[in-house]
């Protein structure tokens, strides 16, 4: 089976706190109650090309 | 030896210019600073947030009940509060309007009211006094005095996610940005002569009160004047309606008109007229007018009164500017005097008309005044509403609750109405006949130089399909008020205008304590002045506003004074004075809407600015506002300005000048301040290139990278232009550049340069020229269903199926994250999933559905389509949030990285735009001695037909600028006060370092190594590339989708349409014989179809699956059917044609 899932955190847009969310929950920061979280940038490692 | 013969002068002294002129240029920057860009929308808004919205809440103070006069409610005062927004769980959050465009809201602030109401009933009443109460939300103007952004400094504005170079003006409605736009109108109140279609002189007066509007024609018809009016059915005789206004002698009239011979004879036919219809006396004529009123509409209520409705309509609709005050008709009466004065002249002089399209017969309707209406129309809504819920409530028997007046008044109707009006742009205020569409725009972010020309961009309000050049044409009177070179090309081109860089438009000003000023200067007030004096040789009449003061004998002191008190700043300073000498009258006006100037004011011609005021305004401790107060500098409307000698510069003034110019290239826009040496170019050539530059890629924004718009076009590597304009600097296009320098090197190349075409350098385009950014925002929303369901969005599956064999889906989620969503970073492809969402199979219904299994649910996610090209696209950024339905909204911001290619689009700031021809290798490409190679290659055979010597100027300027390091400049008509380099003088920075002095380089050519014929003429020219793309526009198709309907290939690109051959390219097949190509083309390649014909009748039968025969359904047998194609669209035309009763049969031939 799939590895249990690890929870995906947000970036605030505001403070920069990591918030976790649930399905269901408010988008909001929990630290500073803004409304809009980022996606935080893969932890891939990603090859681009460069021409 | 000279020296011995005049030993004393110097000769180098003698020959250099006498250091008379100050500087005055330093004015602008400090102009821009104090009013900005846009200060004319910020204006506008301003005075309405202020002043305007009490004005409008004042009038309409209060709401009684019918039914209970003692219950009422009454507005005490209204402002509005600091953009805020209540959220759905009682926060109240503060916006910003950054988070408003983030999240789709809608910048708005609280309209905050004081309200006193009486509560209570039957003889008992408390009156109860509440503050703060919101009626509504009123969008709000960016930097505006509401905004958060209003004096906020850089540091600030960047805390806020804002640029400091953003000029505000605009509104952000629903996440996106709205921009009203400047409206163009005829003068209200003001009398117009003119012709009407039939060639008659007109006089008309497009009244604009408070309370009604009205247009008043009087019309000269076979020698007759006529009234015209809507309310009437019939043109009135105008004596007759003198006569109704109780004017009852002929005399009089012919004394107010003026007692010069000529116009009591033009005046004769009317009189007589209106004897021979026996009307006299005043009850007569109003009897006469009562018999010529349309019948009441029904939604139009006026005051029945015992009068009838001649008499009110006189009133309050004729004229309705001019005011009647206790039933003294006079002023109406003088009034329409001097529109027949006016008339007549025209009529004997034909120089008295009239031009509607002089920018003094002009307002500027600005976003301020359009929100007033709107505001003011939804108010009166919400009081009448208020009012009738009032009434019924309190009319039932039986009420429950204790009645209160303050819960009707808190509706989200004004707040709706606003944003409604501003996100659609359709301004309907039924209470003003106003139907408009289009009034605001979304604004242009595809560059900052495109941001900026929407906000100063000015639309007609009249119909742009007529075919005249009146309108069109560019006026004399735009001189430094319209940009004359900011129009667009093709139908609206010269009614689209642009203001200049220092217009600015006028906001209202008070009346009343002008008029007082205008008496106690010595005006005559009309009242007490009888016809025979009204226009005595020896005075003028003193017009404030359109409005009759009276007359003044001396009106040159009047006018000058008045101009000093203004200049003392005792009296507004847009207030306008003008003296027309023509028509013996002085204009006063202190409306708003009219667009002016400001100007430094010259005694005798010598300039008020001193050097020493210069060196204050240099050391700080002199603004603009200092300036305009000591008197140094005023505005001047058009219509002032027919008063003022303005000299351009101070050297050229003489003792009659009255005023000089602060810079000439003030007279140019935003769009057209970019273009160095405009003034060399070929008008047309100016004119395409403000087109361009809002094309042209670029940085938008400080903070362009924070933003989610839809379609956002970066340069990679912007440059500022090496030859600069100071309109450049002013504006900030040097921080915010949209092109790059490219070493340009004129000369024929490979024979892929031809019809504008350029060579590229490949190299140049590795070192990243021309290479831009284009990002798209995808949103995806997570919904919630009426049935408690809602989508989820589920864990990507990272391995295959094991119970489906060939399950390829997961490979499309590689670029999720645990959540389902795509995580930025990742090189996503064309056909990759980048929500993995599912939808419930049942959203619809009222049954509540819980535990929902995953059969439950279907598959419904976000696929992208990819965005074509050699390179990736990359996931930006992704941001959540909620939208106004609380529902999750996912955005995303793809990025796609491109190089140039051929056919991509360039244009230097000159109007010359080509596309790329072809990308050569650098080796192959020409090289000077010092190893210099050019980036591109134009082709000669653009400037002799184009005549755009600023561009060669601006090669050389660049190029003598990047040899010594400094910047060069070519402000529009520039070299006299050295705001632009003169070629002379740049040749001698060019000859200084190595270089010929005209620009052109001895060149080797890159394929055989031998030198080249002739000199190239080589240097940097700014070069933008425009946002059209081979890669956005490419396509082709074999097999495609088809149109349901008439089973023909779509159309267009974005629905894979196929290519079609038209009309003109059929008639080409035909004339050429190819028969079998048509036949190809527009049958086999197209619709086919297979049809039974029946060769009795000629109609279309069908095939009986069942009989294996087609079957003709009218004869009911299958006897003479035959089988034949054609194509389904033909098919289609024939049953569509029988679908109304037309037969088209078909006859077939043998074959």
């Amino acid at each position: 089976m799939d590895p249990p899932p690890e929870p995906v955190s947000y970036v605030c847009g505001d403070c920069g706190m990591e918030n976790t969310l649930k399905p269901g929950d408010v988008i909001q920061c929990r630290e500073c109650g803004y409304r809009i979280l980022y996606k935080k940038r893969t932890r891939r490692i990603i090859q681009y090309e460069a021409r | 030896m000279h020296n011995k013969v005049f030993p004393d002068i110097d000769y180098r002294k003698a020959a250099a210019p006498i250091k008379s002129a100050v500087d005055k240029f330093q004015l602008v920057p400090e102009f821009l600073k104090v009013r900005g860009l846009v200060k004319q929308h910020l204006d506008s808004f301003n005075y309405f947030v202020n002043t305007d919205i009490q004005k409008i809440v004042r009038a309409n103070d209060r709401i009684v009940s019918n039914v209970d006069p003692n219950l009422y409610l009454r507005f005490k005062d209204v402002r509005i509060g600091n953009p805020t927004i209540a959220m759905g769980d009682g926060v109240v959050d503060d916006l910003s309007p950054q988070k408003c465009r983030l999240t789709d809201m809608t910048y708005a602030a609280p309209i905050l009211v004081d309200i006193e109401y009486t509560k209570g009933s039957r003889g008992e009443y408390n009156t109860i006094s509440r503050n703060n109460v919101t009626i509504g939300r009123m969008p709000i103007m960016l930097r505006s005095c509401c905004c958060v952004l209003y004096g906020k400094d850089e540091a600030e504005l960047a805390r806020l996610g804002e640029c400091p170079l953003d000029p505000g003006g605009y509104f952000v409605v629903k996440g996106t940005e709205k921009v009203i736009l400047i409206q163009e109108q005829l003068s209200k109140n003001r009398i117009i002569i003119d012709t009407d279609r039939k060639g008659n002189i007109i006089a008309s007066v497009t009244s604009s009160t408070e309370s009604t509007k009205s247009k008043t024609i009087i019309v000269m018809e076979k020698e007759k004047m006529y009234l015209q009016l809507n309310q009437f059915t019939k043109n009135i005789p105008i004596m007759i309606v003198m006569k109704a206004m109780g004017m009852e002698s002929d005399q009089e009239v012919v004394q107010m008109i003026g007692r010069d011979p000529r116009y009591g004879a033009l005046l004769l036919s009317s009189i007589e007229e209106c004897a021979s219809l026996g009307i006299y006396t005043q009850p007569q004529a109003l009897e006469h007018l009562g018999e010529k009123v349309k019948k009441q509409q029904p939604y139009e209520t006026f005051p029945s009164s015992k009068e009838g409705r001649a008499l009110s309509l006189l009133r309050d609709v004729f004229l309705a500017n001019v005011r009647v005050n206790k039933n003294n008709y006079r002023p109406k009466c003088i009034y329409v005097a001097v529109m027949l004065r006016r008339m007549m002249e025209a009529i004997l002089n034909k120089d008295a008309m009239d031009d509607k399209d002089y920018v003094g017969n002009k307002r500027l309707e600005l976003s301020g005044q359009l929100i007033s209406l709107l505001f003011e129309d939804l108010f009166k809504s919400m009081i009448s509403d208020a009012q009738k819920n009032a009434d019924a409530t309190l009319s039932r028997s039986s009420r429950s609750s204790k009645f209160d007046f303050s819960m009707l008044i808190i509706r989200d109707n004004i707040t709706h109405g606003l944003e409604r009006a501003l996100s659609t742009g359709n301004w309907d205020v039924k209470r003003f006949k106003m139907h408009r569409k289009g009034m605001s725009q979304v604004l242009a972010r595809l560059s900052f130089i495109g941001s900026l020309g929407h906000v100063t961009r000015v639309s007609p309000q009249f119909e742009k399909s007529r075919k005249v050049s009146g309108p069109r044409a560019l006026q004399p009177s735009q001189w430094g008020m319209l940009c004359p070179c900011d129009t667009p090309e093709g139908e609206a081109c010269g009614l689209v205008k642009n203001l200049a860089l220092m217009t600015h438009v006028t906001t209202d000003q008070e009346e009343g304590p002008l008029i007082s000023l205008c008496y106690a200067m010595g005006v005559e007030d009309l009242e007490l002045l009888s016809g025979e004096e009204l226009h005595s040789p020896n005075s003028f009449l003193i017009i404030f506003n359109g409005l009759i003061l009276g007359k003044h004998r001396r009106p040159q002191r009047f006018a000058s004074a008045l101009r000093k008190l203004r200049r003392a700043g005792k009296v507004g300073e847009f207030v306008s004075v003008f003296v027309n000498e023509k028509q013996r009258c002085v204009y006063i006006a202190s409306d708003g809407g009219r667009v002016c100037r400001p100007l430094v004011i010259a005694d005798k011609g010598i300039s008020r600015i001193k050097a020493h005021h210069m060196k204050e305004l240099a050391d700080g401790v002199r603004t603009f506002n200092d300036f305009l107060r000591d008197g140094l500098v005023e505005y001047l409307d058009v219509n002032e300005e027919n008063n003022a000698l303005i000299a351009l510069y101070e050297g050229e003034a003489t003792p009659e000048t009255t005023h000089i110019e602060i810079e000439p290239f003030t007279i140019l826009g935003v769009c057209a301040g970019l273009i160095p040496f405009p003034h060399h170019n070929q008008s047309p050539r100016n004119t395409y290139q403000c087109a361009m530059g809002k094309q042209a890629m670029g940085n938008i924004a400080y903070n362009q990278l924070l933003r989610m718009d839809s379609l956002l076009y970066l340069l990679v590597y912007p440059q500022r232009p090496l030859l600069t304009t100071r309109t450049i600097e002013l504006i900030g296009y040097d921080k915010l550049g949209a092109g790059q320098n490219a070493t340009v090197a004129v000369m024929s190349y490979s024979g892929y340069d031809i019809e504008d075409a350029i060579v590229m350098n490949k190299s140049s385009l590795d070192r990243g020229f021309g290479r831009c950014i284009v990002m798209k925002k995808y949103t995806a929303v997570s919904q919630k269903y009426d049935t408690m369901t809602a989508d989820r969005i589920l864990r990507p599956r990272r391995k295959p199926d094991p119970n489906n064999r060939g399950d390829i889906e997961w490979e499309k989620m590689k670029i999720l994250d645990d959540d389902g969503i795509a995580a930025p970073g990742e090189i996503i492809k064309a056909g990759d999933i980048y929500v993995n969402k599912e939808t419930p199979l049942i959203t619809k219904g009222n049954a509540t559905m819980t535990g929902l299994q995953d059969i439950d649910y279907r598959p419904n996610r976000e696929i992208y389509k990819g965005a074509g090209g050699g390179e990736p696209c990359v996931v930006d950024r992704v941001t959540l949030c909620s939208d106004k339905n609380n529902n999750l909204s996912i955005k995303f911001i793809i990025r796609q990285t491109r190089r140039p290619e051929v056919g991509d689009k360039f244009s230097s700031r000159h109007g010359q735009k080509g596309v790329c021809g072809t990308i050569v290798q650098q080796e192959d490409f020409p090289f000077s001695e010092r190893g210099i190679c050019p980036d591109l290659i134009m082709n000669p055979h653009g400037f002799p037909s184009r005549m755009t010597v600023g561009k060669m100027i601006e090669l050389l300027g660049s190029k003598a600028g990047v040899s010594c390091g400094r910047f060069h400049y070519g402000s529009a008509f520039g070299e006299p006060s050295g705001h632009a380099d003169t070629v002379e003088s740049i040749s001698e920075t060019l000859v200084k370092h190595g270089f010929s002095y005209n620009g052109k380089d001895f060149l080797y050519s890159g394929i055989t190594g031998c030198p080249l014929q002739a000199y190239i003429f080589m240097g940097p020219i700014y070069y933008q590339k425009l946002k059209h793309m081979v890669l956005d526009k490419m396509h082709a198709r074999g097999n495609g989708p088809r149109t349901l309907l008439t089973r023909q290939p779509t159309e267009g690109r974005a629905r894979n349409g196929g290519l079609r051959v038209g009309e003109m390219e059929r008639d080409c097949l035909i004339a050429y014989g190819a028969s079998m190509l048509i036949y190809e083309r527009l049958m086999i390649s197209s619709d086919p179809f297979e049809v039974q014909v029946c060769r009795a009748c000629g109609l279309l039968g069908y095939y009986s699956q069942k009989l294996k025969t087609g079957i003709c359904s009218k004869c009911k047998n299958g006897d003479n059917i035959s089988t034949m194609k054609l194509p389904y669209a033909c098919k289609l035309l024939i049953q569509e044609l029988q679908s109304m009763n037309i037969i088209p049969r078909l006859k077939l031939a043998d074959s």
